[in-house]
This record gives structure tokens, sequence and C-alpha cells, in this order.
């Protein structure tokens, strides 16, 4: 016979409490929000809405996730530009073909902070301990650094379109190789006449020449891009066609960059390496590596357990600088129960007059319960 | 136990038309109630059956429901309207009519734009230009971002339109359109174009079945019934029978007509005569052939009806059925 000695508080509650006790005031926007204000996130989560509307034919939707709603609740709040702390904890609404499309969601986010790499370590270890309130977890914790990787692209001076091409085709999951060989294939294979006649022409030259293309056509300009855009476009591909693209000795820079991974102060040694042999100016983006780092070991966190990889910058739209993950290691097929990072450009799309630093993680709170398989080993 | 088949086809207009005719060739005569104005109707010496008016949008929701057995509808509707279309429904055969494609169409202007790389390129530079996605205009929202997502397509968004799409770029609303096109002529005069790789879908009409609807008892043998005579008379359309004598037709002879001609043999006598059926499209090739392997003559007749002891229809919808059962 057992007696319940002490009340078992429920998983979202401890992690809620942990949160507030940690300093990071309670904030709960209404489950109901304005659909629109997820739509510049993308087609993908759109998708994903539960939507519904009023009869003024306002459209509504149920909370899919809270930074938004968050951001913009401290952006109303008065303290916008302010250093300001929020948790939150409740359910968020995605449609998930043959799954639950209810789960509950805690988290945290921190606006405003100067100090970004002390705020990072912050929020990297507040997000781990807050797990671990629920029961001990044995989590794997996958670390990177979206600014980095774009510190890199600046670093190798390639023009801004490449910077852009390499950046999206690395979210896509594609090697620099790739994304270098389908840009060819593309400017390559129908255009070979205009990108000749364009390689070296000046800009103005370039749109007279397209503007009288279409009017020779006789094809009137419609939709959104002007002659000028498009005159832009064929330059860009004339410039790729006669290599004053990506040189060689680049991308094998890019390559190695992607390989280093593992032990973070030996990844930060790497690429510190890396950086000396290829004559890089990578020093402010490691030196925030290694603050951050810092802050993480100060906080009473093993930074040896953590596994930084220089390819994981998660979605670059989004996340500006500091990525994190962690996975159950007793549930390797489970998406991660935690995961955030910063995200310095979301609040000036928000609506602030001004980019205001911010990161953040959520916790899965469905995903923290004990292994089905490993029930039978604890007691 | 479902005692009746329900059979959905379209209520009005030519899909209409196209859908009677379709089984009046097969043999099955759609008999409407009282007057054009009643919505239930029956397929005259098929008793258990009963047809449904209904728009061709309702057909697929009553498909997905389970409500009707099966129907008659287009592919683009069932794709775009069932996230998990081929979880709830089977489509059992291609009808041959209501032919559409659903794509990709940008302005003619775009002259640097013809493949979905290209607008994957312009998509990301439009938005770091403007700080707004790339707008889209379509009734085919689900397609759209499937097929954009598959093609890593991720700047932009979607505007909602319920009609005249194609004039949606002109208008201003958006850059560029998904949309339904048969010959293309419509987008032409509005200036747009459909991307190399652009189409999404070659939609047409197709005979659909509901996974989830009863199947027990006697409509299942009514879909046998029907599905028998729809595919007799396709078989009978798309191929003809040949008839001639050879004086020692070898079975090597037969296996070679099988394989260059894709000819089967329906009946051969001890006296060498041979009855052979062959795709329409290749009976004039198999008659030169079997002429130069010694035959006088080759008759060709078009057939009505080939009712065969194995109908692929109802395999299909019996294996689809047993697939979604284990599910």
């Amino acid at each position: 016979m057992s007696r319940a000695v002490t009340p078992v508080q429920n998983p979202a509650d401890a992690v809620a409490t942990h949160l507030v006790r940690a300093g990071y005031a309670r904030c709960e926007p209404p489950i109901l929000q304005p659909a629109s204000i997820f739509f510049d996130s993308g087609e993908d989560l759109r998708g994903q809405l539960y939507l519904t509307s009023d009869l003024s034919g306002a459209e509504y939707c149920l909370r899919p996730e809270y930074t938004i709603p968050v951001s913009r609740h401290y952006l109303a709040s008065g303290a916008a530009g302010q250093s300001a702390t929020y948790s939150y904890c409740g359910p968020v609404f995605r449609y998930a073909a043959g799954q639950s499309s209810e789960f509950t969601q805690a988290g945290v986010e921190s606006f405003g902070r100067q100090d970004s790499e002390a705020a990072d370590a912050e929020i990297l270890t507040l997000a781990l301990d807050a797990a671990s309130a629920v029961r001990t977890l044995d989590l794997s914790v996958r670390i990177g650094d979206a600014g980095l990787f774009s510190g890199l692209l600046a670093a190798l001076d390639l023009a801004p379109e490449w910077r852009r091409r390499i950046a999206r085709g690395h979210s896509q999951g594609k090697s620099v190789a790739a994304i270098l060989n389908a840009s060819r294939i593309g400017a390559g294979r129908d255009h070979s006449g205009v990108l000749g006649m364009l390689e070296g022409a000046d800009k103005q030259g370039a749109r007279a020449f397209v503007e009288d293309l279409l009017s020779i056509a006789g094809i009137a300009s419609v939709g959104g891009r002007t002659p000028a855009e498009i005159a832009d476009r064929f330059l860009e591909q004339a410039a790729l066609r006669s290599g004053v693209g990506v040189s060689a000795e680049k991308v094998a820079i890019i390559e190695r960059f992607l390989r280093i991974e593992g032990d973070p102060d030996s990844a930060s040694a790497q690429l510190r390496q890396l950086a000396g042999e290829a004559n890089l100016d990578l020093a402010a983006p490691l030196e925030a590596l290694d603050t951050r780092l810092g802050f993480i070991a100060a906080l009473g966190f093993d930074v040896a357990a953590l596994r930084f990889e220089a390819s994981f910058t998660r979605n670059l739209d989004y996340y500006t600088g500091f990525v994190f993950e962690a996975h159950d290691r007793t549930r390797p097929d489970q998406k991660p129960v935690v995961a955030g990072g910063r995200y310095d450009q979301l609040l000036q799309t928000l609506g602030a007059a001004r980019a205001i630093p911010a990161v953040g993680a959520a916790i899965w709170i469905d995903r923290l319960g004990e292994s089905p398989s490993a029930g039978g080993q604890r007691a | 136990m479902s005692d009746t088949l329900v059979l959905a086809v379209p209520s009005k207009g030519r899909l209409q038309e196209n859908a009677a005719a379709f089984f009046a060739r097969a043999g099955l005569d759609i008999v409407q109630g009282r007057g054009a104005r009643d919505y239930r109707g029956q397929l005259a010496g098929l008793k258990d059956v009963e047809i449904a008016f209904l728009s061709a949008a309702d057909i697929v929701a009553q498909l997905a429901s389970g409500n009707v057995h099966m129907g008659v509808t287009g592919e683009d509707l069932v794709r775009e309207t069932l996230a998990d279309a081929d979880e709830k429904v089977a489509l059992l055969t291609p009808l041959g009519f209501g032919g559409a494609n659903v794509v990709v169409a940008a302005p003619r202007a775009w002259i640097d734009v013809r493949t979905m790389a290209d607008l994957e390129d312009v998509a990301a530079s439009f938005r770091a230009r403007r700080g707004e996605r790339m707008r889209v205009a379509t009734k085919y929202i689900n397609l759209t971002r499937r097929f954009f997502a598959k093609m890593h397509v991720s700047d932009y968004r979607i505007v909602e339109s319920s009609g005249a799409t194609e004039g949606a770029p002109a208008a201003g609303q958006a850059e560029l359109i998904v949309d339904i096109t048969t010959t293309g002529a419509t987008l032409a005069a509005n200036a747009l174009k459909i991307l190399d790789d652009g189409v999404i879908l070659r939609s047409q009409a197709n005979l659909v079945a509901s996974l989830g609807a009863d199947w027990s008892g006697p409509a299942r043998e009514s879909a046998r019934a029907i599905l028998s005579r729809i595919a007799a008379e396709e078989e009978a359309r798309t191929t003809r029978e040949v008839t001639t004598a050879l004086a020692n037709p070898a079975p090597a002879l037969i296996a070679a007509a099988e394989a260059q001609f894709s000819a089967r043999l329906r009946y051969r006598a001890a006296d060498g005569r041979l009855t052979l059926n062959c795709p329409q499209d290749k009976v004039a090739p198999l008659a030169d052939w079997l002429i130069a392997q010694g035959a006088d003559h080759v008759s060709v007749a078009a057939l009505d009806y080939v009712f065969s002891a194995a109908n692929p229809l109802y395999e299909k919808l019996v294996s689809r059925l047993a697939g979604a059962k284990m599910k």
C-alpha cells in the first residue's frame, strides 16, 4: 500500500512555476488572435492555422505559437525598447495530419537586453532547468550560431545575392556545391545570348536593353517587378556566368566551416584556426561565441556536455544568432523538448521603430513524459 | 449493411452532360426523377443504385465523409479539398473529359523567369528588396502550398481568389497566379505564361470511390456490376478486334505480336484462324506485320463491349478498400 505523501504537480505547472520564480513574469495572450499577424511567418505556418471569422468578417485564429503574441504584448506595453522578460505556458494549436493538433507549450522571451551573450546563456540554462523541473531528463543539447554563418559569408566578401542564395540553400539542406551548381545550370540553360550581351554591362544600359526587349516583343509590363528589377537579375546571372561568383577557394572555406562540430571549446579553436588560415575577419562573432560559452559555464553548466555544430542554424529567415535545441536521449525519434534562439529582427517586422534584441525558448510539455520503455528502469 | 449504392454525378453544366454520356456509353442510362429539378435518379436496369445529383465540390465532400459510394468529379477538386486524398478516396479511372491543368503562371514580362527555380530566386530577392512577400492569387490554396513547398519556394503569400484569378496580376492584387487552364488562351490574353515546370496537376474528371462508405452487402455487388460494364466499354473503346488466318501460327508468332503490338490472343482455331485484341493505334502496324507473316486478309472490327472475368476497376476498388481497412 502506498500513500500520497506530497501532491504531485502536473508538468505544465511545474515548468510555469519555475519560470516565474526565475523572474520571468507570466504573460498569457488571448487564445483567439488576429490571424493576419501570423501571415508573414510564411505559408507553412499559415497552412497549420485554425481559422475562424466573426460577423464583421475579421479573421481570427487559435494561437499557433506564443512568440509573436508575447512580442506584440511587449511592444504595446510601453516598455518597448527597454529590457523586459516574459514567460508563458498554455495551449497552442496547429494542424498536424493524423496527430493531435493541440499542444501545451511553455517558454520564455527576453527583450531589449544589450548584453546579448549573457541573455543567450540565461535563456538556454533557464529553459533546460525548467524542463528538468518536471523530472530528471537525459538531454542531448545542440547549439549553433546563425551569426557566425552570416559573418563568414560577409567576411568572404560575397555579393549580397550570393550570400542570400547560399543561406537559403543551406536552410533547405543543400550542400554548397549543389547550391552553386544549380545557379550555374539555371543561368546557362536558356538565356546565354542575352547574358553574353550583358556581361560587363552597366546597370543603366541593361535596364534600357530589357525595356527595349519587352517593347519589341510587345509584352505589356504587368505585375510587381519592374523592367529594372528584371535587368538587375540578368546582370546578376551574367556576372555568375563569367565566374565573378564564388571561387573554389571560398567554396572550400565554407565547406570546411560547415564541417566543424563537437565540444564547443575545441570547435571554437577550430573556427579561430580557420579564420586565421583563411585570413578572415571573424573576430566579433568568435568573441561572441566564447563570451556566451563563458556565461553558460558561469551559470554552472558543463559546456563540454553541449555539442556545437557550425552547420546548425535553424531557420535563417528568423534566427539571427545563437540557436539551440535539446532532445531526450531516451526518445531519439521524438522532436526536441526544448528549442530556441536569438531573433533580433522580428520586433522590427512587428512594428518596432528599430531593431530590438530578442532571444527566447520554447518547452514542449507534451514531450517531457517518460519513454514507455524507460518506465521499468526507474524505481 | 448498405442495400443501396449511391452514385454521385454533377448536377449541372457540361460535366453533367459528359458524365451522363459516359455512363450511357457503358449501357448505364441515368434516369432522372420526375423532372429535371429532381436531385435523385436511378440507373436503368439496376434497382439497387441511387443517383445523387450534386455540385462537383459537394461530391468530393460526400465521398470523403462516406455518404456516397462513388462519384464523378475532377481530380483537381479531390487533391485541393482533401489533404489526405489517398486515405479517403480511390481514383478508379480517368474519364477522358473535364480535362484541365492546374498551373503556375507568371507575367510574360518576367522574361528571366522560366522555371520554379527562377521563381524561388526571384521571390527571395523580391522579399529582400521590398520587405514583403510575393503574392500568389489562387483558389487552389492547398495544391499551391504543397507544390511550392516541394519546389522550395517559401517567400510568397497566398491571396485567395474565387473568380477571374487570371486578372489579379494586371489589377495589382498579386504578382502571379495558380489557376486551372485548358488551352492557355485566357492566360495569354492576360499577358501571363505558364512556367516550364509549373504544371502542378494534369486534371480530368475521374470515377472516384469513397473508402469510408459502407461497402458491406449489396452495395458492393452493385459496384461490381457498374464497374464491369464501365471496364467492358473502356476495353472495347480503346481496342480493336483483329481477325486473320495463318497457315501455321506458332506460339512464338503470337508472343511476338504481344511484345511488338501489345496484342492479346482471344481465340485460335485448329485450322489457323486467329482472333486478337489490339490497342486502337497499333492496328495498322499489326495488320501489316501479319500480312508479312503470310496472312492473306486481316479484318478489323470495332466492338461494343468486351466483358472479362477479370475486372481491373473492381479489383482496384477491392484492394484499396482492403488497404484502407488495415490502417
